[in-house]
């Protein structure tokens, strides 16, 4: 993820969480835009697979489900049919099964209908500033970045405030599922076959279907008919209603996918204004409509969901390789947004960028991100309040990434800040 | 080639020839017409590529599918009679000269 400078060698094993542990390994990534835009990587304990890195070829394969399918898994790791079913959501469908679900949910997470967020978020970002304008001195991921998306997911959802810790410890588990920081699960270092039928392979899925089923029973009971999960109970356009499993495998969706990339977007966009004031003073000026361009900027910048995969469905051929039906291909999002035939000073952040390509949010494909709304209104909102409120961030100690391929970023920020 | 114009909420108008075969959205990408986004990449998930079809040419432009009307409920503008996902109209040489205006959004 985020880095003015790279440091990786150039050679970095994509396969391996160890090669982001200093952040994204752009200076592989830039090499194999260049050189070897389809590019194989072997993977121990499993099948290797295929890096598609330029942005010009996301946006051609991206759209191309009928090609590149997102019905066999969209993680990096292996999955079984069995597995693959005990797991899936509509994100792990191709179109047209997959439109009918999405359809269904559309309008809850369209800009119009988020806008109406707009003074309740400002509310959230007024009281964790309260919080941390008191202390002056604390750790920006934690107690600013996870604070915002973590109260959000509680409105949107419907859940008690006093349960918003536990779902967001729980969805970290999910997601962060490859950094002992976060589980004592490590994906790839424990042997988490037992739960190989829950989401992300983790006991935390297996914990989120148990509160998801009494949630649903308790809303059921009330009658309360208000928020996204209801939506996602009526039935599609076809008369079909998604099945109890898919239910619970989408509530862990959202707690896993609206969380942890919105947290480390603005852990960015934090880190980025403690390296360059300049920013900082840009945002306070508020000139040039910089608060309509600059969100999408800080989220091409962070690119905290650095990778989706696909599975080729026939044998093809790009770049001179031969793709084969049933390998796996990741999309590096995260490559894509660093691609200088695309964009001008790629590792800088110029917050009126237009038009700004990027394609954090899986652009160029039927599962564009469904809350890239609320993530992006989230990040603007934050930042306006905190540019009121707030004269100067400072760095305060180095800053540690996530241990992950998949999820890029900063998990500890020390930082000072000073009131105006 | 048919010529395709966007006219801008604020007036200004852009016009380019598109090669048949080409959706909309996509000619409107690569004119870098402001406000035409498609963020699904013409896959009927964002709804980001709106525009408004001039009346003289929805006869030929048609309706929406049925998906696509569904999608037309969560544009970020109005949605009005006039109102297509331009991702889902395809150039053909039939609406050489078409006319469509864009929301501000
Ligand atoms: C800056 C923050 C965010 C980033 C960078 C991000 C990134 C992404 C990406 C790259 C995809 C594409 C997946 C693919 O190609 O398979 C995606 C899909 C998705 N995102 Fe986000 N996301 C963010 C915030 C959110 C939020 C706040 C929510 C919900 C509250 C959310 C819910 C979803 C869902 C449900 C999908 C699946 C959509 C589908 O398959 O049709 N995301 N996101
Ligand atoms: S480009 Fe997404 S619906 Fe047209």
């Amino acid at each position: 993820m985020t880095s003015f400078k790279p440091v990786d060698d150039g050679h970095a094993d994509l396969s391996s969480h160890d090669a982001f542990l200093s952040g994204a390994p752009h200076n592989t990534f830039a090499r194999l835009r260049r050189e070897d835009p389809m590019s194989w990587s072997e993977m121990q304990g499993g099948k290797g697979f295929w890096s598609i890195t330029r942005h010009a070829d996301i946006m051609d394969l991206n759209k191309n489900f009928e090609l590149l399918s997102s019905a066999r898994g969209i993680r990096m790791e292996d999955q079984t049919y069995e597995e693959y079913l005990a797991r899936r959501t509509f994100q792990e469908t191709d179109p047209p099964e997959h439109s009918r679900t999405r359809v269904l949910v559309a309008k809850a997470f369209s800009k119009p209908v988020v806008a109406q967020f707009d003074q309740q978020i400002r509310t959230i970002c007024d009281s964790i500033l309260d919080d941390v304008l008191a202390r002056g001195s604390f750790d920006a991921t934690k107690d600013i970045a996870r604070q915002l998306p973590m109260r959000m997911l509680g409105q949107i959802l419907g859940t008690p405030d006093e349960d918003l810790d536990w779902l967001v410890e729980k969805g970290d588990q999910l997601i962060a599922n490859t950094d002992p920081e976060f589980t004592s699960l490590v994906l790839d270092k424990v042997d988490t076959d037992a739960y190989r039928l829950m989401p992300f392979r983790s006991p935390a899925g297996a914990e989120l279907y148990e509160y998801a089923k009494k949630l649903m029973r308790d809303k059921q009971a009330k009658g309360d008919t208000t928020g996204v999960l209801h939506l996602i109970l009526q039935p599609d356009a076809h008369g079909n209603v998604i099945s109890e499993t898919e239910f619970r495998n989408f509530f862990c969706l959202l707690v896993a996918a609206g969380n942890d990339t919105t947290r480390y977007s603005i852990a960015a966009s934090l880190y980025a204004l403690c390296q360059r004031p300049q920013l900082m003073e840009q945002l306070k000026a508020g000139d040039n409509n910089v608060w309509e361009t600059s969100p999408d900027e800080f989220i091409r910048w962070a690119s905290p969901t650095m990778h989706f995969r696909r599975t080729a469905t026939r044998d093809f051929e790009l770049h001179g390789k031969e793709v084969k039906a049933g390998d796996k291909v990741i999309m590096w999002f995260i490559s894509a947004n660093r691609d200088d035939e695309v964009f001008q000073n790629p590792f800088e952040l110029d917050l009126l960028r237009t038009p700004n390509r990027h394609v954090a949010f899986g652009q160029g494909g039927p599962h564009v991100c469904l809350g890239m709304w609320l993530a992006r209104l989230e990040v603007r909102i934050l930042l306006q309040e905190l540019v009121k409120r707030v004269k100067s961030i400072e760095q305060a100690g180095e800053h540690e990434f996530l241990r992950s391929n998949f999820i890029g970023g900063i998990k500890r920020l020390p930082v000072t800040i000073k009131a105006h | 080639m048919p010529k395709v114009t966007w006219i801008l909420a604020d007036g200004r108008e852009i016009s380019a020839q598109v090669a048949v075969g080409h959706n909309l959205m996509e000619a409107a990408v690569a004119n870098n017409v402001p406000n035409v986004i498609g963020e699904c990449g013409g896959c009927l998930s964002c709804a980001t590529c709106h525009v408004y079809v001039e009346p003289d040419w929805a006869a030929k432009t048609g309706k929406p599918g049925e998906m696509e009307n569904d999608m037309l409920e969560i544009t970020t503008a109005e949605r009005k009679e006039s109102s297509r996902l331009s991702c889902q109209i395809v150039a053909t040489e039939e609406l050489d000269g078409i006319v469509l205006r864009v929301p501000q959004i």
